[in-house]
């Protein structure tokens, strides 16, 4: 064997481990979600298929506390809602900005990237009060705005960064063809901007996915809408050593977004490296 | 042509612009901007969150207090945060790095692996805390092995040294994807030209990445060590499904501080105040990590 292949031998040997190494978790819950309590705490790791059972992954789709569906349902709506107003109200915004000369856009831009340093669960406090002021507290539309507004800076960032790299010719001639401002935003230089639209798109939809601490405070523990992470929460947080019931709950809360990562693995990926190369 | 067209509409023009801006000013302006101004007038009184009785304007005491700490609250959150932010950020960024350096050509093993390293990312951080929970617990799977041979436990999540540690690792495994992804774009940006010239002159690998590839990829590694600090300053929904703060206050962060003690307990003022530090250290961080980057990065420009 020469020197390079050895070495590539050793590096597919190191990155195989490694590759194990960050599976075993998800191998842990899947096998354990099918067994019963006590041979979850003599086995962890086997899989005796005579004795697995899907009873306590059905009694977890059952679980009042987690709602499977609608959980799902309303997580869902919650990626949708935020990503039509983080990148309906910052196309227009972004816009004006990358195409309007003079500091005040520029300061404008300042002011909307410097929200890009507030940790929106450390904002939530403060937040809520506003929410109560305005009636919106508890409500979904309060909850989809103030995702929504923890969004916009980034999104805003990137989309008026992209727009600068676009040809100001094309707004020109549209624009001596008679068209007026909001048309040539929607009809010309929107369509151009689809590759930046489904990064923002995809990276506002982890974090609006992933969110616990916005629905769990903004909704209240006591909602009757409860997203995938609150239901997780509520049925998982008092009965962690409870086994038959933390495994199927959790498996039920991931395959999903397993099954999406894995067939848009590509896009996610992609989606977050442009992101940081404009950002 | 364009020019004496912008200027005898500019006035009208940007006015018109400027309104296009409105929607999203809205929406940031009620649901950040505000809360910002809010918490910081919050954190200059005393409020305990109910309406019928309105806060009452004490001055810098919240600070004071949380200065002096006399109970000891937030003392131990920022020694953890601190921990997790420093420690993390160099696991983060070292295990990024060198998978990114292993993963760099686009096989299909590799992107099956890259695949692999970054699924944790997709998942809630709470979920993630939960399943390491019932795998590292008293009673989870690891432990049950080491007793089922014999071998005595190991405290992962019950002595407090522990539980920090493991900590760390675990945000560690749901996180360093994120950047091994940024790196590996950083890496396409790195001219192979230079790379082959800098081998044909000789350099072997340490010295080709030392001296061509590290430089190259400095403006990368700003934005992945101000991402990754930023995430590991906030970090709150992993702690509430690992360790839920314990053992005792070993594992509770800055930002479980804020919500689940201060707010908790419907101390505003003092959650706003503690809020309000937390912002500025993540903003001043941020900004020095981004100057004294700013050396490194005119060297990538020399090298790219």
């Amino acid at each position: 064997m020469t020197r390079t292949s050895v070495r590539s031998a050793v590096r597919v040997a190191v990155v195989a481990v490694l590759s194990i190494a960050m599976l075993v978790p998800m191998y842990i819950m899947v096998v354990n979600a099918f067994k019963p309590q006590q041979e979850i705490l003599l086995s962890p790791l086997g899989l005796d298929l005579a004795t697995a059972t899907t009873e306590h992954l059905a009694a977890a789709w059952q679980n009042t506390s987690f709602p499977v569906v609608e959980g799902y349902a309303v997580t869902l709506f919650l990626v949708l809602a935020c990503n039509v107003v983080a990148i309906g109200t910052s196309v227009p915004a972004a816009y004006a900005i990358a195409r309007t000369p003079g500091p005040m856009f520029r300061f404008l831009l300042f002011f909307f990237v410097a929200g890009m340093f507030v940790p929106a669960q450390i904002i939530l406090v403060p937040a809520i009060f506003v929410l109560k002021a305005t009636g919106l507290m508890g409500t979904l539309p309060g909850l989809v705005l103030f995702m929504a507004s923890t969004m916009i800076p980034f999104t805003l960032f990137i989309f008026s960064g992209y727009i600068r790299m676009l040809p100001r010719s094309l707004d020109e001639a549209a624009s001596i063809d008679g068209a007026g401002r909001q048309r040539i935003l929607w009809t010309i230089v929107f369509p151009l901007m689809r590759p930046i639209v489904a990064t923002a798109f995809i990276l506002n939809a982890l974090s609006a996915w992933n969110d616990f601490v916005s629905p769990q405070l903004i909704l209240g523990p006591g909602s009757e809408f409860k997203t995938i992470t609150t239901g997780v929460y509520a049925a998982v947080s008092t009965y962690t050593t409870n086994y038959e019931i933390v495994f199927p709950t959790l498996l039920l809360a991931v395959v999903p977004i397993l099954l999406i990562f894995v067939v848009m693995q590509r896009h996610i990926m992609g989606g977050l490296s442009a992101g940081a190369v404009k950002g | 042509m364009a020019r004496t067209t912008t200027s005898r509409r500019g006035f009208v023009s940007s006015l018109a612009n400027g309104l296009m801006t409105i929607p999203a000013a809205a929406v940031y302006a009620g649901l950040t901007v505000v809360p910002v101004g809010f918490a910081v007038y919050y954190s200059f009184t005393r409020y305990n969150g109910i309406p019928s009785q309105p806060p009452t304007w004490v001055g810098f005491e919240n600070y004071a207090r949380v200065i002096q700490d006399p109970i000891g609250d937030l003392r131990p959150a920022v020694v953890v945060t601190t921990l997790i932010a420093v420690v993390g950020a160099f696991l983060v960024n070292g295990a990024a790095l060198a998978l990114a350096l292993l993963l760099r050509r686009t096989t299909p093993f590799n992107t099956f692996a890259r695949v692999v390293m970054f699924y944790p990312h997709v998942l809630s951080a709470l979920i993630v805390g939960f399943l390491w929970q019932a795998i590292l617990g008293p009673q989870g799977a690891v432990n049950n092995l080491l007793e089922s041979r014999g071998t005595s436990s190991l405290p992962f999540l019950a002595d407090p040294d522990w539980a920090l540690a493991t900590l760390i690792v675990v945000i560690v495994w749901a996180q360093f994807g994120v950047q091994l992804v940024l790196y590996l774009a950083g890496l396409q940006a790195v001219s192979p030209e230079l790379q082959e010239a800098a081998r044909l002159d000789g350099a072997g690998s340490v010295q080709v990445f030392r001296h061509v590839t590290w430089p190259a990829l400095a403006p990368t590694v700003t934005v992945t060590i101000v991402t990754s600090v930023l995430s590991l300053l906030k970090v709150y929904d992993v702690v509430l499904g690992l360790t839920n703060g314990g053992p005792g206050d070993a594992t509770q962060t800055w930002a479980y501080e804020i919500l689940a003690v201060s707010f908790a307990n419907n101390k505003v003022g003092l959650a706003c105040a503690q809020a309000v530090l937390l912002v500025l250290v993540a903003g001043i961080l941020s900004f020095t990590i981004i100057a004294l980057r700013r050396r490194a990065e005119e060297g990538a420009e020399a090298v790219g």
